[in-house]
């Protein structure tokens, strides 16, 4: 039994190496940091985004830039960076601002509290 | 691509990015490498079973918790949350703006765990509902002459209540807040009956259990904040305030039968709400769609999904904890597994903090900041009052970079996993007389506390990826 606890918990160290091993390596594989560059733009069809939420991902400093086309009349909040900016229904509205704080960030329609965009602003 | 589930989480704007795999690798083999070391240098007599007090002097201790220094944490105690369900009624419905959410979910229930830790039981003279308790108490007694009487507490509840009331304030805030298939985060109005609705339960089971009987078992915030009260070092004996060796206190806490629930109550919530932005992503996903495909509404659905993964976490943690426990006591000269099970459940308190701190530093950071200008300024947050003149500041997010946050949050599980080690060995030279068979049972401890330590970094690897 002493040695059968010992073998136990050995094996479950084992176990765990494997694991982070396994993650570490999956992970490093998929490191992808790809960079959006250019203008994206999110479409707005019935107070949704077109596709699903859009996803940006951009390195500190860079300039963030993309462009809201909408079909319905609302405000873009831009949160962490706190930008609102209204829109008109059938109209557009651009967002360039610099990538100044690093962190996951939502954009939404504020009064349909619809997420939009999830900005992503890598160290 | 991918349309994501939402999060109802009223409050955070800035999320944190996930650590890099480097930084999650070196974090696990730091663990790994502590824990072995642990092994090897470990002592031969417990060195936090006794308690080890000293007083402060009479001064400072009766300038500090005589029964002036008393009414006045109570009446503060009782003033701010009385503020806050003022502010959830009467003020404005956006979550960020309303003192309400900030100040019951960050301040208080992030705030004192962190005081309570190194300070000690904090919470207790601030208590608002044992202020009343007691003013209530004392007036039944001037009145009729004698003491209040009270039911008997069904022992063998112990602290059940206190944990499922834990999980119950976790659901309302991560769970509750969603509506329409769209995650609003909870409503300030809400938050503020739900606090009435809580007040209302709480004073009813002091009057008829007794408020220090309620305050030691039943009483979420009392039995949660003096959980992590125990591994502080301040203390009172007697009447007297005092200075105890950090962490000794925390040895008999788990005495009361329920105790071990808590922190395994604990420790899953905020697993849930971590896994739920990264790890268990996929998961709630596909769950929340095949709850719509077979007729549920949208929010029932995401409710219920919600619910469903956090009661696994609970039952997840606890399995965990069960298995080392059940290889202990399969070790020579263990004591019964009843008795393990309550003996090890405070050497999990630790790793509890440090999950908290993992999940919620930059968010306590980031919200402490809102407490402290616009929110005590404009309470209500209806632009109507500057109390401060500091109504119009705002978060400043720059104030923690991703690479701070991430040495917190690594930094904390590591520590939080050495300290666990350290209580858990400590106990197990006070059960086993033999020290290697003590070194033995502590192959499963350091197995619980690995894979819980594991899969905190691992959440943290994928939150928010």
């Amino acid at each position: 039994m002493n040695s059968n606890t010992a073998r136990a918990a050995v094996g479950a160290v084992v176990v765990v190496v494997a694991i982070v091993l396994l993650i570490v390596l999956k992970s490093g594989g998929s490191d992808t940091n790809a960079t959006t560059k250019g203008v994206t733009t999110i479409v707005i069809k019935n107070g949704e985004p077109v596709g699903g939420i859009a996803q940006l991902t951009y390195n500190k400093g860079e300039e963030v830039r993309f462009k809201v086309d909408s079909d319905v009349s609302d405000e873009v909040h831009m949160h962490g960076y706190d930008i609102m900016k209204d829109v008109k229904a059938g109209g557009s509205v651009n967002f360039d601002f610099p990538a100044t704080i690093e962190g996951v960030f939502e954009a939404e329609l504020e009064g349909r509290k619809e997420q939009i965009l999830e900005l992503t602003v890598n160290p | 691509m991918s349309s994501l589930l939402p999060i109802a989480h009223a409050l955070v704007a800035r999320k944190d990015l996930p650590v890099p795999a480097w930084l999650f690798a070196w974090g696990a083999s730091i663990v790994l490498i502590v824990s072995f070391f642990a092994l090897s240098v470990g002592w031969r007599t417990p060195r936090f079973e006794k308690d080890r007090w000293r007083p402060l002097a009479a001064g400072l201790s009766r300038a500090l918790i005589a029964l002036p220094a008393q009414i006045f944490y109570g009446a503060l105690g009782v003033f701010l949350p009385g503020l806050a369900i003022y502010a959830g009624l009467r003020g404005t419905e956006a979550p960020d703006r309303n003192f309400a959410l900030t100040f019951l979910y960050v301040t208080t229930w992030l705030g004192f765990p962190l005081f309570s830790i190194f300070l000690g039981d904090v919470f207790r003279p601030f208590n608002p509902w044992r202020a009343v308790g007691r003013v209530v108490g004392g007036g039944f007694r001037a009145l009729a002459g004698q003491r209040p009487a009270h039911l008997r507490y069904p022992e063998r509840l112990g602290r059940w209540p206190a944990a499922i009331g834990l999980l119950a304030v976790v659901w309302l805030e991560i769970v509750y807040g969603a509506s329409g298939g769209v995650a609003v985060g909870l409503e300030p109005h809400v938050a503020a009956v739900a606090a009435l609705v809580y007040t209302g339960y709480t004073l009813t089971m002091m009057a008829l259990f007794g408020v220090e009987q309620w305050c030691r078992t039943g009483e979420v915030f009392s039995v949660y904040f003096g959980m992590f009260g125990k591994l502080g070092c301040f203390g009172v004996k007697d009447g007297r305030l005092g200075v105890r060796r950090p962490l000794s206190a925390a040895t008999k806490w788990a005495t009361v039968p329920g105790s071990a629930a808590v922190v395994v109550a604990s420790i899953a919530s905020t697993s849930f709400d971590g896994a739920q932005e990264g790890a268990f992503k996929g998961a709630l996903e596909s769950t929340f769609n095949r709850l719509v495909d077979a007729g549920v509404g949208l929010t029932s659905a995401l409710r219920l999904t919600d619910t469903l993964f956090m009661v696994l976490c609970f039952f997840g943690v606890a399995l965990v904890y069960l298995i080392g426990v059940r290889g202990m006591a399969g070790v020579p000269g263990a004591p019964s597994f009843k008795k393990l099970r309550t003996g090890f459940a405070h050497t999990l308190i630790p790793i509890a903090f440090a999950y908290l701190v993992a999940h919620y530093f930059s968010l306590f950071v980031f919200q402490e900041q809102a407490q402290f200008t616009y929110l005590l300024s404009d309470p209500l947050g209806t632009g109507t009052t500057d109390i401060f003149g500091t109504a119009s500041s705002g978060i400043d997010f720059r104030l923690l970079g991703a690479n701070a946050i991430w040495y917190v949050q690594v930094g904390a599980l590591v520590v939080g996993h050495v300290i666990g080690l350290t209580l858990a060995h400590d106990r197990a030279t006070a059960y086993w007389g033999d020290y290697r068979q003590a070194t033995r049972s502590q192959y499963w401890m350091l197995a619980v506390m690995v894979a819980f330590t594991c899969f905190g970094l691992y959440l943290l690897s994928v939150a928010n990826a």
